[in-house]
């Protein structure tokens, strides 16, 4: 027999018992529902954290600050405690495998000032190759510190744009364009003593000269707030300006150079930052990464879909039941027809095929319709599951919860789903359609003679 | 026996033939040591009471049933220990069958059954469906051919049953009793009609009847009793 007058027949065949067909389909429906529901959530969850890591580009950053917080075995907060950031512990850091970089830092205040207007600018040092290795961002203007130009500010797109004035009741804002106005850089006079006699430090930002850089607007909050510095060139002006301090001030100025306010290290993989962070555990460090707030939220997330997929997986154990008590129902009421047809020249291997078929358009049609249901289930999770999984997720890296989609349906999923089916249909159909083949013609014809 | 009939060759050859059925612990020779020629384009009839064991040779000549022992040759070929998928073969190119119950397939029209065996043959759409009508138009259901065999008298089924048996042009054609089921007038015309047939194709048919009227319309009858041959007789 040919494919086509297989499916004909199949089809024949399933519209003689529409409703008992109908409530088949029906439990395969469920079924592909469930899974593919199931599949989408995972690949929706997977994909609003691997934007969050995209946008956040700091997944594989570990911390180490000066002032780490303790727990206990609880996880309790217990307290601070300081720890030594010097080059000792840079070469140990080095060590450590699957360390890509690592970056020192000093952290410092620092103010710009335009006009009358000023603002507050957190300045951050670091060693010029960070530049390259922890996803900085794109430059509007100039470029990054280098090793033949490396006397530079790199700024941060929101800390131009928080310029302000205020004197008695006036308070203005302003966004200040350095290529285009005159901007200052100093350090903050509230932090040590100045000596009256000195000249005071002050770094003037000339396009000429291009002593400065600014970064486009980032997702980051941290490039978006913080203006870098080559770690050198830093200390060059940082001893400079101590020089303008009184004596007793001054001393205490150049400890800030001795150790770095914090260390960052990239880590070559995401999969490895558990590891690394382990080890500098070792070493007797405290140490942050953004990883160790999302494994939590990964593993919410895997249970998840160990749910939805155990329920899935049960609405399709159920429904492949369902198709294999369909089909052998249904031999059993054709037994007659398929002893005449044997004894016609049906070949046993047609009529395996042809109930085989049957089980698989059941299958078919219920993949079909089924993915039908998913896309409007799939919608629905994304229009109104919101405030669910903005509770599951709120305490996590996912910072727009809001714009997330919590289900995604792949280009591919539909096939997938509607060859599964098929797949199920097929497998349950196997063994009743085999108990079709043995059936005697003989046997077959006597009954309901 | 003429030289023409010598000259013809044997269509079927039944040698020492035997069915055993077990009842427990007792056996049931159903076919017993039977032995028999069919010469090609011969209408033989097995005659026989009920439990004679006549259905049973028949069955056991179309492979639905397996011997015991002894050999069946249909055109050459030993079908006892064939396979079922070389049997299925076998039946598609050269047997066909008339039921006693016409065993037409209940959801079909009448030229959809008509058209099976040509289906399990993989013969093209268009070919198996002017053959199956031809077949129809020749035991005269042309205005029947969308009818469902509910929809039909025990005699059209039975000719849709004629039309399925013969449109694919086998050389042998088994009928069990097949006017066990038609009245006295409906039983002269079925039997014509097969005669006819077979006739035109130059077809060898097996018949078994238990009703005596029938045996004028065969070339050899062979009588069976306890599953074995009391009697041939040629016409």
């Amino acid at each position: 027999m040919n494919l086509w007058d297989l499916l004909k027949m199949g089809l024949r065949n399933l519209s003689r018992r529409k409703a008992r067909t109908a409530l088949t389909v029906v439990g395969v429906i469920i079924g592909t529902v469930s899974i593919v529901s199931m599949v989408s959530i995972g690949i929706g969850i997977n994909e609003t954290f691997e934007k969050t890591y995209m946008e956040n580009g700091a997944m594989t950053i570990i911390r180490i600050e000066q002032y780490s917080a303790n727990f206990d075995e609880n996880g309790n907060w217990a307290g601070e405690s300081k720890q030594v950031l010097d080059d000792n512990l840079v070469n140990a850091l080095r060590g450590i495998e699957h360390v890509k970089a690592i970056a020192p830092i000093i952290d410092q205040s620092g103010q710009l000032k335009s006009g009358k207007y000023t603002t507050y600018a957190q300045i951050r040092a670091i060693g010029r190759d960070a530049f390259g290795e922890f996803g900085f961002p794109e430059l509007t203007y100039g470029t990054y510190p280098s090793e033949n130009d490396y006397k530079k500010i790199v700024f941060a797109n929101g800390t131009l744009q928080n310029f302000y004035y205020s004197s008695g009741r006036k308070y203005e804002t302003k966004v200040v364009d350095p290529t285009d106005e005159k901007v200052t850089f100093v350090f903050p006079e509230w932090n040590y003593q100045k000596n009256p006699r000195k000249k005071d430090f002050k770094l003037e930002m000339n396009p000429g000269k291009g002593n400065f850089a600014v970064m486009a607007e980032s997702d980051n909050w941290e490039y978006n707030s913080t203006c870098y510095m080559d770690m050198a060139f830093f200390k060059e002006i940082w001893k400079e300006y101590a020089s303008t301090l009184t004596v007793a001030d001054r001393k205490r100025a150049m400890q800030v150079l001795e150790s770095y306010s914090s260390i960052y290290v990239n880590v070559d993989n995401i999969d490895n930052v558990t590891d690394v962070q382990d080890a500098i555990k070792e070493l007797g460090y405290g140490t942050y990464s953004d990883m160790q707030y999302l494994e939590p939220l990964q593993q919410t997330s895997n249970m998840i879909q160990i749910v939805l997929g155990a329920i899935g997986a049960l609405a399709m154990l159920v429904s492949a039941i369902n198709i294999a008590n369909t089909m052998v129902m249904s031999i059993y009421e054709r037994t007659r027809e398929i002893g005449i047809m044997k004894v016609l020249g049906c070949k046993v291997y047609d009529v395996r095929r042809l109930f085989l078929y049957e089980a698989a358009l059941i299958g078919l049609m219920g993949g079909i319709i089924g993915i039908i249901i998913s896309y409007l289930v799939s919608f629905g999770i994304n229009k109104y599951g919101q405030p669910i999984f903005a509770a599951i997720m709120q305490t996590s890296a996912v910072y727009d919860v809001e714009g997330a989609k919590f289900s995604v349906i792949p280009f591919w999923l539909p096939f997938a789903a509607a060859l599964f089916g098929m797949f199920v249909g097929v497998v349950s159909g196997y063994i009743p359609a085999r108990r079709a083949t043995k059936i005697s013609a003989i046997e077959a014809m006597k009954s309901n003679q | 026996m003429n030289e023409e009939q010598k000259a013809r060759k044997k269509m079927i050859e039944v040698k020492n033939l035997k069915k055993i059925y077990r009842m427990g612990d007792e056996k049931i020779r159903a076919v017993d040591d039977v032995s028999f020629d069919v010469m090609d384009g011969e209408f033989c009839c097995l005659i026989g009471t009920s439990g004679s064991g006549k259905s049973t040779i028949l069955n056991l000549l179309a492979g639905i049933e397996k011997a015991t022992s002894g050999e069946i040759i249909l055109r050459g070929k030993n079908i006892v220990g064939m396979s079922e998928a070389k049997l299925a073969g076998f039946r598609q190119s050269s047997l066909g069958f008339v039921f006693q119950s016409y065993n037409l397939i209940g959801t079909m029209t009448a030229l959809e059954n008509v058209e099976l065996p040509l289906i399990f043959k993989r013969e093209k759409k268009k070919i198996r469906r002017k053959k199956s009508i031809e077949m129809l138009k020749k035991v005269g259901l042309d205005n029947r051919m969308d009818h469902k065999p509910s929809e039909m008298s025990g005699g059209q089924q039975q000719r849709v049953g004629i039309a399925r048996a013969f449109v694919a042009k086998p050389k042998i054609i088994f009928a069990d009793e097949p006017t066990g089921n038609l009245d006295t007038k409906t039983t002269v015309e079925v039997m014509t009609l097969i005669k006819q047939m077979a006739k035109e194709n130059h077809q060898t048919i097996v018949m078994v009847t238990h009703d005596p009227t029938l045996t004028e319309y065969a070339d050899k009858v062979i009588r069976i009793s306890d599953g074995k041959i009391v009697e041939t007789k040629i016409n």
